[in-house]
């Protein structure tokens, strides 16, 4: 860790006004800085501004700073959305970290987080270690030559395919945009992860009302039960009516560089029974385009085991 | 069932470990890694280091802290850090930075520039496997390759062609590392006396020996002090990289030195499990008799060849009634760091391959497994004539399948639901091994004794163990015994290794108890003393005669003294030329495979043990339940990646997968207790490491129950069970 300035600027205006990195629950953060791998001048302490509150009462609306188990615990919060999240890290970690931190977190990849080995992301230019080295963990979707790996965050999955929105607010003013929109595919620039501009600050993340949302579920499958990245996960909300699907909503995460909507699926789902030859042939389609690495050549089929899975736990839900 | 004496200080964290000693003018260092896995360093620069706010030395082979060869009585000699320019391994020590606080010490260390002339890595254990050699030497210098054959045969591959039911595969297992929850730490303190130095380790006097050797100070100079140690395994049998640079540090800058190894150096600057391959081939008759078995071992080795893991030798060289038998072992040097003896080193892995294939004849055969395991139960070790001193392994079975409810298993596992339900058994065996040990035995005038050993507790229990021991050899209540461990000045303890200290440590326990008690016999009846030429004897604590009687105490402090101690020493000896010895045990294991997604999860676990007496339960079953989660571990998480360039890829616990509490059911450990006192007065046997033995190939032969697919590596992830 190099040594840096802390300020906890009070208001959002005062916190736009510096410049800095800006430091939340610093589960990732802080995390990176002891690795040397970020190595920010000056840490801006977001924990006193105002980025409070759960309103469910016309859609969801999250506080960037509400913590991941506050949320999850909320009694009208869609289970796909509790469920991610409760899937996500550990109790200890969940108490601390928050809803516009998760959505920032960087990558697991092994190469990103050790300074001592070539990793685009972290270094542009300096090459991707992991298009050789261990990518088991890696993603086969949206990916580049220049950088394979997943976007971590679960909750981020179930939002996505919630169409969520999340608001951002800089000294020049404040705007809205779409989640899926806002995460960008690697390239040629991996360093790049979205379209956050210098110096804005998530206030905001915003969740369209979609009643038939408490029909939804999250399977994430993982090397173990518990405190444990995905290996790939599935966000499935369905509005099944007369065991007719019709409509439906379904990403993935752990096999994607960023949160990876199944629009495909979700056509292919509209107007069928709701049955699991129906949910096996959406789900054929699932890993289309994908391009597995050298340890990962069996996440296309976990991919569509697992979109099925969530399709049959969601059509129970 | 005692509870751990030790268990409040731990938990309310006032046990202070090796680290947790912190000296007036202590000073941090911090160790600096290699980033090759072969070559030589031709320079480091450290200006930036020097200068680094803090810093008051920089260590490196061009800026040495002299330390001569390392050796121990036991272990021979020990590697050394920071002696020679050339590198070996990833994450070799090759410098430490010291400097006022941790941190300083931390971001200099950052800033060292290396430069090496880097070599092509050796690293692939697979690609080496053909031009495997022939290692060194193998535990209790076994020979490489042995063979016991049945008259006229006249070579193990005549009597497997002879044999009717043959099954013929090769098992991997993978790199691991022990990790434990205490890295490897140091704080040295030198004075007028010599070296003070308080570092968790398995065996303080051994320690104290290494570290007398290198720093070339007499043995009396050095003392090592650890009376906590957060778990060691074998990976701390032996003074690590940051013991020996706390020493020499601490000794050239005439301050305290503490050195504490991240987590991720804890990887690669300490040593490992070697990963094995192992080809089994079994031969039986149709009713499952075991005609041949050959069991062909190779394990990886660091450059230093200075390990073997023993995985033929610990397992099938005694484990069945064979008439037939081969067994050999190689070793693939590669530039790894080197590895070690690692809890059940040999009979883990070596268990896994050769309880695999045991599941592999029985479904050959159509037999149930545990009916197969009995028919080849044995008396003695193939080719042997020393029978076993106490087995009762036919009745751990037959518990362990009664309380398992295994009459309800199908031979091709059942479904709950979304899932598939498998149940794996396997034999465990662990040898019955012991140290020569002695312990210094105290009854103090305050009406309490001491028991002390230089012996370590790291988290086995053997400190309750020792105060149970020594209150029912001087027959008073155990709250009235303090035991001691760890502290170089007390007499040598043995070591915590090869499921040894309790029946070392405990049985010189009982002598020194025996020498005790006659001498507060004398002591009584000596001239003048209130006991003057009477026959007395001894009970409770008390002496008495002529309905008279005394406590210790009081004899003591009417007789001026404060206290009075003797020692006893215990070593195995002439039972080993009458018996064989080994603990024995059946472990049963439930999973369930998710049909769509297949993660492997276990479900039920239990162990049923014959390991002589018990000495304390309630330690005991924490011991084995600790090493059936071991089993589950290896059999489904731990495993480093090796990379081609020698780094290791997830060296951290984020990366390096052990279980949570989530993939760990209730576990259930049952004993049968028959002492062995041919094994030594005190007739109990290890409980240490058993509990690992044969849970990983439980779990793979449930995984085959459960889903048909037989996976010979471990760990075993999803995508092996992902079959279309
Ligand atoms: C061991 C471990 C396991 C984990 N497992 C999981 C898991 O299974 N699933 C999962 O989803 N996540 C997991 N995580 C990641 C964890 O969820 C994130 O670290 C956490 O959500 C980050 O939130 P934070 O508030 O701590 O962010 P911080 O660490 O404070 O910040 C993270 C980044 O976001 C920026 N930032 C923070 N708030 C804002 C804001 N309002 N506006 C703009 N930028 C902001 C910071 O500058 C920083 O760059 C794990 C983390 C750890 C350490
Ligand atoms: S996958 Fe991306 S993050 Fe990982 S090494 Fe390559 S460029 Fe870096």
């Amino acid at each position: 860790m190099r040594p840096f300035e802390l300020t906890a600027p009070d208001s959002v205006e005062a916190a736009l006004s510096e410049q800095g990195t800006f430091l939340a629950g610093g589960t990732t953060l802080v995390d990176l800085m002891k690795l040397n791998v970020l190595t920010p001048q000056r840490v801006l302490d977001i924990n006193e501004l105002p980025l409070r509150g759960i309103d469910t009462s016309d859609g969801l609306r999250f506080g960037a700073l509400e913590r991941m188990n506050d949320i999850a615990h909320h009694p009208g919060v869609y289970p796909v959305i509790s469920s991610a999240l409760l899937q996500s890290a550990s109790q200890q970690l969940r108490n601390m970290a928050s809803i516009g931190g998760n959505l920032m977190q960087r990558t697991r990849c092994g190469y990103f987080r050790d300074v001592n080995t070539p990793c685009n992301k972290r270094k542009p230019g300096s090459g991707c270690s992991a298009i050789t080295g261990d990518n088991r963990m890696h993603a086969i979707l949206g990916t580049s030559d220049a950088c394979v790996a997943t976007h971590a965050s679960d909750v981020a999955v179930a939002l996505v395919a919630l169409d969520a929105q999340i608001t951002l607010a800089s000294s020049t003013g404040t705007r809205t945009v779409k989640l899926d929109g806002f995460y960008r595919v690697p390239g040629e620039t991996p360093e790049v992860e979205n379209d956050l501009r210098p110096g804005e600050l998530i206030t905001e993340v915003f969740v369209p009302k979609l009643d038939w949302a408490r029909h939804s579920t999250y399977v994430k499958v993982r090397d173990r039960q518990s405190y444990e990245f995905a290996l790939c996960s599935a966000a499935v909300a369905l509005d099944i009516q007369d065991g007719r699907i019709v409509d439906a909503r379904v990403a993935a995460g752990g096999v994607a560089t960023k949160p990876w909507r199944l629009a495909a699926v979700e056509d292919a789902l509209r107007g069928e029974p709701a049955t699991v030859r129906t949910f096996e042939q959406a789900a054929s389609i699932a890993a289309d385009g994908a391009k597995p690495l050298s340890a990962n050549a069996f996440k296309p089929s976990l991919l569509k085991r697992t979109v099925v899975r969530a399709l049959i736990e969601g059509s129970r839900a | 069932m005692t509870s751990r004496i030790d268990g409040p200080l731990k938990v309310t964290g006032q046990a202070k470990y090796g680290a947790d000693n912190l000296f007036p003018d202590t000073l941090h260092g911090y160790i600096v890694l290699s980033t090759v896995a072969n070559g030589e360093i031709t320079a480091m620069d450290v200006t930036a280091a020097k200068s680094a706010p803090g810093v008051v030395g920089v260590y490196t082979p061009f800026d040495v802290l002299k330390l001569d060869k390392a050796v121990s009585s036991v272990f021979g000699e020990t590697w050394v850090p920071l002696q020679t320019k050339e590198v070996a391994y990833y994450g070799q020590p090759i410098g430490v930075v010291v400097a006022e606080t941790y941190e300083q010490a931390r971001d200099a260390a950052m800033t060292v520039e290396v430069t090496y002339d880097e070599k092509p890595a050796v690293t692939s254990f697979t690609d080496g496997l053909a031009t495997a050699e022939e290692p060194p030497e193998i535990r209790g210098g076994a020979p490489n390759e042995m063979s016991v054959l049945a008259d006229g045969v006249e070579s193990i591959e005549d009597a497997l062609a002879a044999s009717p039911v043959v099954v013929d595969n090769t098992y991997f297992t993978a790199t691991q590392h022990h990790t434990p929850m205490e890295p490897h730490s140091a704080v040295a303190r030198w004075d007028a006396a010599g070296l003070t130095i308080y570092s968790g380790n398995q065996a303080a006097h051994l320690q104290a020996e290494e570290l007398s050797t290198a720093l070339g100070v007499d043995r009396s100079q050095v003392r090592c002090i650890n009376p906590f140690v957060g778990g060691a395994f074998g990976g701390k049998a032996r003074t690590s990289a940051a013991g020996f640079l706390a020493a020499a540090a601490a000794r050239a800058l005439d301050r305290p030195v503490k050195v504490v190894m991240s987590r991720e150096q804890v990887f690669t600057a300490t040593a490992g499990r070697a990963a094995t391959a192992q080809r089994i081939a079994l031969g039986a008759d149709k009713d499952g008799k075991l005609i041949a078995l050959r069991h062909d071992s190779v394990s990886s080795t660091g450059m230093d060849r200075s390990f073997v893991e023993p995985t033929s030798h610990g397992t099938s060289r005694e484990w069945y009634a064979t008439k037939n038998l081969h067994i050999s072992q190689k070793m693939v040097p590669l530039n790894i760091p080197p590895v070690t003896y690692m809890r059940a080193p040999g009979e883990a892995p070596g268990s896994f391959a050769l309880e695999s294939a045991m599941d592999e004849l029985a479904i050959a055969l159509n037999m149930d497994p545990i009916e197969l395991r009995l028919r080849n139960n044995s008396t003695a070790p193939p080719g042997k004539d020393l029978l076993w001193s106490s087995k009762h392994l036919d009745e751990c079975y037959q518990i362990g399948a009664m309380r398992f409810g295994w009459a309800n298993r199908s031979p091709h596992g059942h479904e709950d639901g979304d899932w598939l339900v498998g149940m794996g058994t396997a034999t465990a065996m662990f040898p019955g091994l012991r140290f020569p040990a002695t312990v210094r035995a105290t009854f103090k005038a305050d009406d309490t004794a001491e028991v002390g050993t230089g012996g370590a507790d790291p988290g086995t229990g053997l400190l309750t163990v020792l105060a149970l021991v020594g209150a029912e050899s001087l027959d008073i209540a155990p709250d009235r015994v303090t035991p001691v461990l760890g502290d170089s000045a007390l007499p040598p303890g043995g070591l915590s290794g090869g499921s040894t200290a309790t029946a070392s440590a405990g049985s010189a326990t009982m002598v020194a108890a025996v020498e005790l008690i006659d001498q507060l016999v004398k002591l009584a009846t000596s001239a003048g003393a209130p006991f003057e030429g009477l026959e007395v004897t001894y009970e409770g604590g008390r002496v008495l005669a002529d309905g008279r009687s005394m406590t210790f105490g009081e004899l003591l402090r009417a007789t001026g003294r404060t206290e009075l101690t003797a020692t006893g020493s215990s070593a195995p000896g002439e039972e080993l030329t009458k018996h064989s010895f080994s603990s024995f045990g059946a472990q049963f294991v439930e999973v369930k495979v998710h049909k769509l997604t297949r993660e492997a999860r276990v479900t039920r676990m239990l162990g049923v043990f014959d390991a002589g007496r018990i000495i304390n339960e309630k330690t005991a079953r924490s011991q084995l339940s600790g090493g059936m989660i071991w089993g589950v571990s290896a059999a489904l998480h731990e495993g480093i990646e090796i990379e081609p360039s020698g780094r290791f890829a997830n060296a951290d616990l984020a990366g390096y997968l052990v279980p949570v509490n989530a993939d760990i059911p209730d576990i259930g450990v049952h004993f049968v207790q028959y002492p062995d006192t041919l094994h030594s007065d005190l007739g109990a046997k290890g409980v240490g490491e058993i509990g690992v033995v044969g849970v990983a190939a439980a779990v793979a032969n449930a995984i085959h129950n459960a889903t048909g697919i037989r996976v010979r590596h471990i760990p075993i992830r999803i995508e092996d069970l992902l079959d279309s």
